[in-house]
């Protein structure tokens, strides 16, 4: 007995010494500023409160929509499995619901954005603000790494948070409904996953875009909030309008100029991000989904209704993460340029 | 009146030696019935086959003044011949008629089986002097055995078609015969006796002299060769049997098949531009086809071309090859078709099911690489330029 606790004491002690060695190499290490910065935001963040709420709130809502997923799973598996492609069990975790909430990626695409904007909506402002900007400029540091690092320690929080949630899902979902995912399945998450944080890291440039063009934090947050609502909400409502006015009547017209139309307002809609990004996921987390045009009936004939390869899938939503990626670049970009240009004090 | 004058004195004798008596007494009634008793029948040559039975209706006349008993009976018939003498439904042999009156007589005579072609001529006496005679004309040689014939022993069709024998199995023997049926056929081919409206029978009840209709049905094998195939058809029993010779004459068989050489049936294509596949055809039959042409099913817009577009010839067993160009239509959405490719000549016909996957063509998705490295270049020019200030 005394032995076993000599030896649980042995190690106990060499784990001991090890951590304390960790430590110090911590310690002793020298960083580079632009890394020392990006811990320092990425501690700010983690301990601020409205990351703490932002993240809760996504967290509960998203397991709660894991949970009307699986509940909608598991009364009605096999009309969910004829409904929907075969084999792709653990896709419906994502994208499922029973109705009584939305299924998981509405609420990331409602949500992501939200997090994104207060992450960084007062980035460079409060600084000013504070009149901590000064000082850190003071420091023998370069200019654009404070920027580049308040965008790289959100991105990071996003990164983590979304890929917990993720695992989370999938590891929820292994336990619940016991169907491994397919390796072609598990990569489809995977892109999901990617896409959803290049997605909120738009928004997130967008706000520290606007916390670099406005002095008062409020001011950017409200113009961003005012933004996000534009999209989500007015914007579906003025194509409304605009697809009323243009799009014939399908009983008067031909039949190709209807769908010229359609086209056109299809196209409008996806100047929103929020619209490229639902096209994505539901084209990544919906396998059979073989295009978005309208689809005549020539294209049909003889067509085999089975899922998609991942490769192919991209390539249909190619123009949409092309879109997605150029506007979340712009947005850094001019939020770089506008920072660098500006007179701090 | 002579027989009034002699009449006291035969009894007188009668009663001097009773012996003598009846001999004296038959002998009057010969005198009297020579004259008195006429037979006759209408038909008194008669042309039949063996096993046939003749009936004669004949009458027995009584032309004198009293009632006559009158002895039937027949001579000059061997004894494989039956005859039986029946009036009134009762087997006789003396019948009595009044004095101008006839009775109805019924004679019964079955040729036997086996008997020589011949006139054969028999009597039928009535009383003492009265004699009917009967020719019998036999026109052929009774053969007393079974006989097994078909009009057409001989039928011609391609391999896979069924052959239809119709035979007569003739009993011609005096007993029911159970006739076991047996061909022989080559391997793989298949024989079935039918019977009583198309009822499969392994042997069959046959009464004596009467035939049965039996429709045999060959179904040779699909794989068999052309050329002429002879069936020994036999019908047995314990005592007696015959052998029928069929023959089938196989033009051959048409069969085709349709694949790659590799049998792989599915391919992948970009959406709007072509896919060269390679197709063999296979002649699976045992006869040579002649034109096979190429068709497609294919999805809208869509083309298939066939290099060459026809094959004049292809002997049995041979492969020949085929290239189709399958030109896709340029709307093709991304994903699975299928084109059906057919094969075909009036003879058969083959087909085979691709399934084409489309892929999207991936120019624009270098574009849109294209995109991404141009904003991200000018994320790296914004770097060089406004950096390290």
């Amino acid at each position: 007995m005394s032995a076993l606790g000599e030896k649980i004491n042995q190690w106990w002690q060499l784990l001991v010494a090890f951590r304390e060695k960790q430590i110090r190499k911590r310690e002793e290490q020298i960083y580079h500023p632009f890394w020392v910065m990006v811990y320092k935001e990425i501690a700010d963040h983690v301990r601020s409160w409205r990351f703490l709420i932002m993240g809760a709130l996504i967290l509960l809502t998203c397991m709660g929509s894991l949970y009307t997923a699986v509940q909608a799973m598991t009364s009605q598996s096999d009309q969910a499995a004829s409904a929907t492609s075969p084999g792709f069990f653990f896709l419906q975790l994502f994208t499922s619901s029973n109705g009584t909430l939305p299924p998981f990626h509405a609420f990331v695409a409602f949500l992501g954005p939200l997090l994104g904007i207060s992450l960084g909506f007062d980035a460079i402002n409060s600084e000013q603000h504070g009149r901590t900007l000064a000082r850190l400029m003071a420091q023998p540091i370069h200019r654009d790494d404070i920027i580049n690092a308040k965008f790289v320690a959100a991105l990071v929080v996003i990164s983590v948070m979304f890929f917990a949630l993720t695992f989370l899902v999938m590891g929820t979902g292994l336990l619940v409904i016991g169907i491994p995912p397919t390796p072609g399945e598990f990569l489809r998450v995977m892109c999901y996953f990617l896409i959803t944080v290049i997605y909120v890291a738009f928004w997130l440039n967008l706000s520290i875009l606007f916390s670099v063009l406005f002095r008062q934090a409020a001011t950017s947050a409200l113009t961003s909030i005012a933004v996000w609502l534009f999209f989500t909400v007015f914007f579906q409502i003025i194509l409304n309008l605009i697809s009323s006015a243009i799009v014939p009547s399908p009983d008067m017209a031909p039949a190709d100029q209807v769908i010229r139309a359609q086209h056109l307002v299809m196209n409008l809609s996806r100047l929103s991000p929020g619209q490229l990004f639902s096209d994505i996921t539901t084209v990544l987390l919906r396998p059979t989904i073989r295009t978005f045009r309208p689809l005549t009936l020539s294209q049909v004939v003889g067509a085999i209704p089975n899922p998609l390869p991942l490769g192919q899938s991209l390539l249909i939503v190619w123009p949409q993460i092309t879109g997605l990626v150029a506007v979340t670049t712009v947005c850094f970009a001019l939020s770089y340029v506008s920072f660098m240009r500006r007179e701090i004090r | 009146m002579l027989a009034y004058v002699f009449y006291p004195i035969g009894i007188l004798w009668m009663m001097m030696s009773g012996l003598k008596a009846d001999t004296v007494a038959k002998a009057t009634d010969t005198i009297h019935t020579r004259a008195t008793i006429r037979l006759y029948t209408p038909y008194t040559k008669i042309s039949v086959h063996p096993g046939q039975s003749i009936t004669y209706n004949v009458d027995v006349t009584n032309n004198s003044k009293v009632t006559q008993n009158v002895d039937l009976w027949v001579t000059g018939l061997s004894p494989a011949w039956n005859y039986s003498l029946k009036s009134g439904s009762w087997d006789i042999r003396q019948i009595a008629v009044l004095p101008g009156q006839k009775e109805s007589v019924t004679l019964q005579v079955t040729v036997p089986l086996r008997i020589n072609k011949g006139a054969y001529r028999f009597y039928l006496h009535a009383g003492n002097g009265t004699t009917l005679p009967l020719t019998v004309i036999v026109a052929e040689r009774g053969i007393y055995k079974t006989a097994f014939t078909t009009d057409q022993p001989n039928l011609e069709g391609a391999a896979n078609s069924t052959f239809t024998f119709n035979t007569t199995l003739q009993n011609a023997t005096a007993d029911t015969q159970l006739y076991a049926l047996n061909a022989e056929v080559p391997p793989g081919w298949d024989l079935a006796f039918k019977a009583n409206g198309y009822k499969q029978v392994a042997s069959i009840l046959v009464n004596p002299n009467s035939t049965q209709n039996l429709t045999i049905e060959v179904h040779p094998p699909d794989q068999v060769p052309a050329g002429k195939y002879r069936i020994p058809v036999i019908a047995s029993s314990g005592s007696t049997g015959a052998e029928l010779d069929l023959e089938v004459v196989i033009t051959g068989n048409y069969g085709m098949s349709l694949s790659t050489p590799s049998g792989l049936l599915s391919t992948d294509v970009t959406a709007g531009s072509e896919k060269s596949l390679k197709l063999t055809v296979t002649n699976t039959g045992s006869a040579s086809l002649k034109k096979i042409q190429f068709s497609a099913t294919t999805p809208t817009n869509w083309d298939v071309t066939f290099d060459p577009k026809t094959i004049d010839e292809l002997p049995a067993g041979k492969t020949a090859e085929v290239k189709a160009l399958i030109k896709s239509d340029k709307h093709a959405i991304a994903g699975d078709y299928l084109v059906t490719i057919r094969a075909n000549t009036t003879e058969t016909s083959a087909k085979a099911d691709f399934r084409v996957t489309v892929k999207t063509p991936v120019l624009w998705g270098w574009l849109g690489i294209l995109i991404i490295l141009v904003a991200l270049g000018s994320i790296y020019y914004l770097f060089r330029k406004y950096g390290r200030r």
